[in-house]
């Protein structure tokens, strides 16, 4: 069984609500759910639209066809009604006029009589947000409009929702983050709102300082004087950081940085997504010095390799890169899986404070102070390149690539970051095996054999250039010719992408 | 008295006779007395630009991070939010703090981050040999402006004032007593100080070295140091620009207002306990 569902209207209309409503109460009926939300960048009116996929399995993506829409205004209906299956149900605004802010609960009343749920949950389901019996009755009034057209019984399946953007935030508590450093910056807000929210209970402090040059700045002052740093950005704001990175890469001061990418170049399609900053997160900075780039796949992972990546930013004094997009940040994810078990991270280093303690941006001795002997710059520089090899040997503890679909099948897709749980769904019937990479840097031994025992290997990436495509040639020197390649700003539909991977195996 | 454990063994390679020796030896002595007073020299901590300035980094023996050209004051903020137990410190020159880290020196005063920030003005960019800065007289030649500066300089104690600052001063780096004593009172003001070091360079913009006989003190009567008014006023009397002009010294303004430490309720708990984060989380 499987459902998609399109919500539409005006960008302060509620849709966001109508997708949280229903995917509460269908996760709680033990239902698979999937929001996606596409929106321009304004604040009131335009056109916004979710797509909520809904599963009795594991679901991760968007299909090109629609079952249900959901109309809060006459636009949604005229653009999206070419996507409507043959016997796709409407649920339109009309009738509902009067109930003003309302007209949204209405509407999730609406649906949920359609897919054939109790009235009581979705009551109990709206009284847990509002405490007023306008919306109450909204959602009844909605409720009994409509008839009764699928029956999605109760299921025993334990389904927790979750954004990449809570599950990164959630990541950083779990590794003990005490400070946490932005500029707003669509998609990379998302963390900045979700660790404020709870920062007095939860011990941390997040400041937003004058452009994102002062956060990286700030975030290394913090991290040195003994604080457990993260600093979030997207990619203009990345790029501003980078003399940051730099600092980071001499003075080895541990960090953090959560990089969510959007379109660009400039200020692209601020609003829309793409996986196109893996280049920047694996290069930006100036000198040569190490650097983890993790790239976790859905918000379960979030949560574990923000972990990880809090705890080899300390172990080796190092600087991390979570690299997520758009598309993973602000989707709604739900899994039954648990998070694995967090590692802790104990700052062991000298802080100041209880003894004096140095660190530079020149090239500098052993007490801190700037030297520019050819001995020791030369010395330092393989101190680098050594610890990126423990770091290297470290990570080999951890996920650093994943293996999915038919494990005994000789056609490999490779893939990574937000493009996991679309590709998932596309080769569900396929004689497929999915190669997830999590590391790109350092990246996995495993890949070379993995392509080697293949014979057909398809790259699907969100970018124009296949930029893992080519990370992995000059890992393994060799070049993947086949290539599935997105570049429009909007995400795969599993259903689209199902048919060209079946394409390209013929 | 300075103390001896303020130095390091490192070479100073500043240019024979710069002022900078001068800033140094005040510095020392500012750093002596807060020491004697009680604070412990473990728990200060500096933050230096990139120039002639900042080498004082290698010859101050305390904690400190050598950042980024333009970037002492995000990276001071940073070593506050990360412990505001500490006593931090910012060396930055004029080109560094006027030019590259101009956004910065404007939201310090509004932040009012309990920190002091020391500015080294030369009124040139000495270390990449000469250029100008925004602090440079009308019409300076340098090697890259062969026909002179042609803006006119900024006024940075005007600006601080206008941004917030809560403690403001200027000093002559030949005044050694003087400006360790100002340096000195900026350390224990709570909130954010800016003290302004006018000094020589002996290589380049010479032009503005005959400045001596233009210097004074500020006395009570002309400013009573918590009136806003009074100090910007003040501060225009000298517009950087001019060598016939007399030169004001000593402190324009002190007026205590609520820090960043005192406002966020998280640094209030780190400062009012004594503690650091990692013992927060065990508290």
């Amino acid at each position: 069984m499987k459902l998609h569902i399109l919500i539409g209207g005006k960008a302060g209309q509620g849709i966001n609500k109508v997708s949280e409503i229903v995917s509460e109460i269908l996760v709680s009926q033990g239902y698979f759910i999937f929001n996606y939300r596409d929106y321009p960048s304004l604040v009131r009116g335009g056109h916004n639209f979710n797509i909520l996929g809904v599963s009795d399995k594991r679901i991760g993506s968007i299909e090109s066809v629609l079952d249900i829409i959901i109309c809060l205004d006459d636009k949604t209906l005229n653009i999206h009604k070419k996507q409507l299956k043959k016997d796709g149900i409407v649920i339109s605004y009309e009738g509902f006029e009067n109930l003003g802010r309302n007209l949204n609960i209405a509407l999730a009343g609406c649906l949920i009589k359609i897919l054939g749920i109790d009235k009581e949950i979705l009551i109990k389901q709206i009284k847990k947000e509002f405490d007023n019996i306008e919306t109450i009755n909204s959602a009844e009034k909605g409720y009994q409009s409509q008839e009764k057209k699928f029956d999605l019984k109760k299921l025993n399946n334990k389904i927790q929702i979750m954004s990449g953007s809570t599950a990164v935030a959630k990541g950083a508590v779990n590794s003990g983050i005490n400070l946490y450093l932005a500029y707003p910056m669509t998609p990379a807000t998302g963390v900045m709102n979700e660790l404020a929210k709870n920062q007095i209970k939860n011990n941390l402090m997040v400041f937003q300082p004058e452009n994102e040059i002062a956060v990286v700045n700030a975030g290394l002052g913090a991290s040195f004087s003994g604080a457990k740093v993260m600093v979030g950005t997207s990619g203009g704001g990345f790029d501003l950081m980078t003399e940051g990175l730099s600092l980071q890469g001499i003075s080895e001061i541990p960090l953090v940085v959560y990089l969510a990418s959007r379109p660009g170049p400039g200020t692209g399609v601020p609003t829309y997504s793409t996986q196109a900053d893996l280049n920047i997160a694996l290069k930006a900075g100036h000198g040569e010095f190490p650097r983890i780039v993790i790239a976790p796949g859905d918000p379960i992972e979030a949560i574990e390799k923000t972990n990880e990546a809090f705890y080899l930013s300390e172990k080796f004094n190092a600087l991390s890169i979570i690299l997520s997009d758009k598309h993973l940040a602000e989707s709604e994810f739900s899994s039954d899986r648990k998070p694995n078990k967090i590692i802790p991270g104990n700052i062991n280093r000298k802080i100041p404070g209880k003894e004096i303690v140095k660190a530079s941006s020149y090239e500098h001795d052993e007490f801190g102070n700037t030297t520019e002997s050819p001995e020791i710059t030369k010395k330092n520089a393989e101190l680098r390149l050594e610890n990126y090899e423990k770091i290297k040997k470290e990570t080999e503890k951890f996920e650093m690539i994943k293996i999915f679909g038919n494990k005994k099948s000789k056609n490999l897709i490779i893939g990574w970051g937000s493009t996991k749980t679309v590709i998932l769904d596309a080769i569900e019937e396929l004689d497929c095996k999915f190669l997830q990479v999590l590391y790109l840097k350092p990246m996995s031994n495993k890949i070379k054999k993995e392509l080697e025992n293949s014979n057909k290997v398809i790259l699907v990436e969100q970018n124009l250039t296949g930029q893992l495509g080519r990370l992995i040639r000059e890992k393994t020197g060799i070049k993947i010719e086949n290539r599935i390649l997105k570049y429009d700003s909007c995400p795969f539909n599993s259903d689209k992408l199902k048919k060209e991977i079946e394409e390209r195996l013929k | 008295m300075t103390k001896t454990n303020l130095s390091t063994k490192q070479e100073n390679t500043w240019c024979p006779g710069c002022t900078n020796f001068l800033i140094l030896e005040a510095v020392k002595k500012a750093l002596s007395k807060t020491i004697e007073k009680g604070t412990k020299q473990e728990e200060i901590a500096m933050v230096t630009g990139i120039g002639c300035h900042a080498k004082i980094f290698d010859y101050l023996n305390i904690s400190g991070i050598y950042g980024l050209h333009g970037r002492v004051l995000p990276t001071a903020l940073g070593i506050k939010l990360g412990n505001p137990n500490l006593t931090v410190l910012g060396f930055a020159g004029d080109g560094d703090t006027y030019a590259e880290g101009m956004a910065h020196f404007i939201h310090a005063g509004r932040y009012n981050s309990d920190m002091t920030l020391i500015v080294h003005n030369n009124q040139a960019f000495s270390l990449t040999t000469g250029q100008a800065t925004p602090v440079s007289q009308e019409h300076y030649v340098n090697k890259a402006e062969p026909l002179g500066e042609f803006n006119h300089p900024l006024n940075p104690i005007k600006l601080a004032l206008c941004s917030g600052a809560s403690f403001v001063a200027r000093c002559n780096a030949k005044d050694i007593e003087h400006t360790s004593q100002i340096i000195e009172k900026a350390i224990e003001h709570n909130g954010f100080s800016f003290v302004e070091i006018i000094q020589n360079c002996l290589i380049f913009n010479k032009e503005m070295n005959e400045l001596d006989n233009l210097f004074y003190k500020i006395e009570n009567k002309e400013n009573k140091k918590t009136e806003l008014k009074e100090a910007i006023k003040l501060s225009d009397k000298w517009d950087y620009n001019s060598n016939t002009e007399k030169i004001p010294i000593g402190i324009f303004y002190s007026q205590e207002k609520p820090t960043l430490e005192e406002k966020w309720p998280q640094l209030s708990k780190l400062k009012n306990k004594k503690i650091s984060w990692k013992d927060l989380k065990n508290n």
